[in-house]
């Protein structure tokens, strides 16, 4: 039975995660990711684009680009498959999006005698449900790749598709070692037990988090691994005949899942929202003197906050890693995911094993 | 800053700790976030009203000037001298090397027997800055100046200077001066005298 207090809360969840992804990451990315990489390389970036002669360090680049692509022509190659050739991008898009349905991205607060728990779906099997969404962006690549009648494009679609199939299955495995440690398939669970800085996926688990990092960028088909879209190679891969707001839409899901890889990496290894030898229950404690809806709300404020915080450091992280390393080679790609990641998870997961069993790694 | 080069070798066999890939892609980030660091410190420092200190080479060219070397050829001048006439006898060697032909000389004598060119004509948008001009003259009277800035305007009639507009003060243009005779003279402080 759902209530008016518990509807209007998820409506609220739903439209921040909108405004968080949509509004403001997915912007900022193509604003870090051209700055970043300027700075990286000795350069300075764009910074022209001006409003009323502010230029804002070059933020309003992202805003030009988005007009000039609104009114580019939106082209459909002959011989195309028409519906297909549409659906691609939004189903490209999706799954991105709803992956965030499940990472919690603060704890439990008790506002004006409602129980909030800043999650929008509270699943038992968060991680599976964040595998299977992941799976289903596959179809838009490969979609987009047949259905555009080029030969360039399914060729990378081929190519995407069994890239991505082949860190599937690693990713799952390098997620394991972390379920059995946590004994939760559920997220909210996952950062709950993070409450102690000792039991923070990164201390225990560095090495699934560099494969993971490693399969999730591959997922995201980025340098280093962008043989899908290697433009020196296939144009522009699987969409190179996509033009006006449906390339944007790519770009879109690009980044999103970007700021998917680092939510999932904050609450699997970097502890979510919780802060470093603080408990939320602490910080409400130590915010006493607000009042105990004052608390509360300062607390989920405090909590966001380290959440976003973390997340924009694993974005950059990303985007170090994306401008520091030259594109592996097709061969190189597959030969890395099924016989390197793939054995060092089945590797990772018995060391884990072992630990629990032997009580090196502390029961949480 | 200094370009360095390195040989890579194309067919090094990889040693175990360079096929496990992490070190070595952290070695490259450490590369990378060093010089991302050093040119944010940079940076800020400027922004906040420091002196200039970065890696970054990019000009921001309208607000900034680039240095101009000493032997920078720009916009060929006349020399004036410092009684306020012209150092030019008009012997039209000059208009004779110009290869596009952009000089045309009318010379003529003043009162003391001295000659002087009535009218010098150059053609800005024909002339291709070789300084061929300057190495003729026996004069050091046409000097290649340092202007660049703003030589390039909608109408090409705008573009043929007269001697008016040619003429510079020999201060203004001591600093090539100075670069030309030292590579042909062998001088390498250039003495006003
Ligand atoms: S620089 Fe060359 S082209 Fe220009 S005026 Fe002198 S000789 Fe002629
Ligand atoms: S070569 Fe020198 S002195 Fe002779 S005409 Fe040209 S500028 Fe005058």
């Amino acid at each position: 039975m759902i209530t008016l207090p518990d509807l209007v809360e998820t409506v609220v969840k739903i439209a921040f995660i909108l405004g968080l992804t949509i509004g403001f990451y997915a912007p900022i990315i193509g604003w870090i990711e051209r700055k970043q990489s300027a700075v990286m390389q000795d350069r300075i970036g764009g910074n022209r684009a001006a409003i009323l002669g502010f230029t804002v360090i070059g933020l309003f680049h992202s805003l030009a680009d988005a007009i000039k692509l609104i009114f580019k022509e939106d082209f459909v190659p002959r011989g195309a498959e028409t519906a297909l050739h549409r659906l691609a991008p939004v189903i490209s898009v999706v799954p991105a999006l709803i992956a965030f349905a499940v990472i919690p991205f603060g704890g439990t607060y008790n506002l004006w005698g409602h129980e909030t728990r800043l999650v929008i779906a509270d699943l038992d099997v968060g991680v599976l449900y964040v595998f299977a969404i992941a799976s289903l962006a596959t179809y838009g690549v490969v979609i987009a790749g047949w259905a555009s009648n080029n030969n360039w494009s399914l060729l990378g679609a081929l190519r995407a598709a069994a890239q991505m199939f082949s860190y599937e299955v690693a990713m799952g495995l390098t997620i394991i070692g972390l379920v059995m440690f946590y004994q939760s398939l559920s997220l909210v669970e996952i950062v709950d037990k993070q409450e102690n800085f000792y039991h923070w996926g990164i201390i225990w688990h560095f090495p699934a988090f560099i494969l993971f990092l490693t399969c999730a960028i591959a997922e995201n088909k980025r340098i280093p691994f962008d043989t899908p879209e290697a433009e020196s190679e296939l144009v522009a891969g699987y969409f190179t005949e996509y033009s006006g707001m449906k390339f944007i839409m790519f770009w879109t899901a690009e980044f999103l899942e970007i700021v998917t890889i680092s939510a999932l990496c904050v609450t699997l290894f970097f502890g979510g929202h919780q802060i470093p030898f603080v408990t939320v229950s602490g910080l409400i404690d130590f915010l006493g003197f607000l009042g105990p809806n004052g608390a509360n709300a300062a607390a989920m404020l405090i909590g966001v906050a380290v959440f976003i915080i973390k997340l924009t450091l694993l974005i950059m992280l990303q985007m170090s890693i994306r401008w520091t390393l030259p594109r592996f080679r097709y061969d190189q790609v597959m030969k890395l995911g099924w016989k390197m990641i793939l054995p060092a998870s089945l590797i990772w997961i018995f060391l884990v094993g072992a630990g629990i069993l032997t009580g090196v790694m502390p029961a949480v | 800053m200094a370009i360095t080069f390195k040989k890579v070798d194309r067919n090094a066999k990889l040693t175990l700790w360079e096929a496990s890939y992490v070190p070595e892609i952290l070695r490259g980030m450490s590369i990378t976030m060093r010089h991302f660091l050093t040119n944010m410190a940079g940076l800020v420092m400027e922004l906040a009203g420091g002196r200039k200190h970065r890696k970054i080479m990019t000009l921001y060219y309208p607000e900034e000037d680039p240095v101009i070397p000493p032997s920078y050829r720009g916009r060929p001048a006349l020399v004036r001298r410092s009684d306020g006439l012209e150092k030019c006898v008009a012997c039209g060697l000059c208009e004779v090397i110009c290869p596009p032909h952009c000089i045309s000389i009318v010379g003529a004598e003043r009162e003391n027997g001295e000659r002087y060119p009535l009218t010098y004509t150059l053609d800005g948008s024909r002339c291709i800055f070789c300084g061929l001009c300057e190495e003729a003259c026996p004069k050091e009277a046409i000097i290649m100046s340092h202007d660049w800035k703003n030589l390039c305007e909608y109408d090409r009639s705008k573009m043929i200077y007269s001697k008016e507009q040619l003429l510079y003060p020999e201060r203004n243009l001591v600093r090539r001066l100075e670069a030309i005779r030292g590579r042909y003279f062998g001088i390498k402080r250039y003495k006003n005298n």
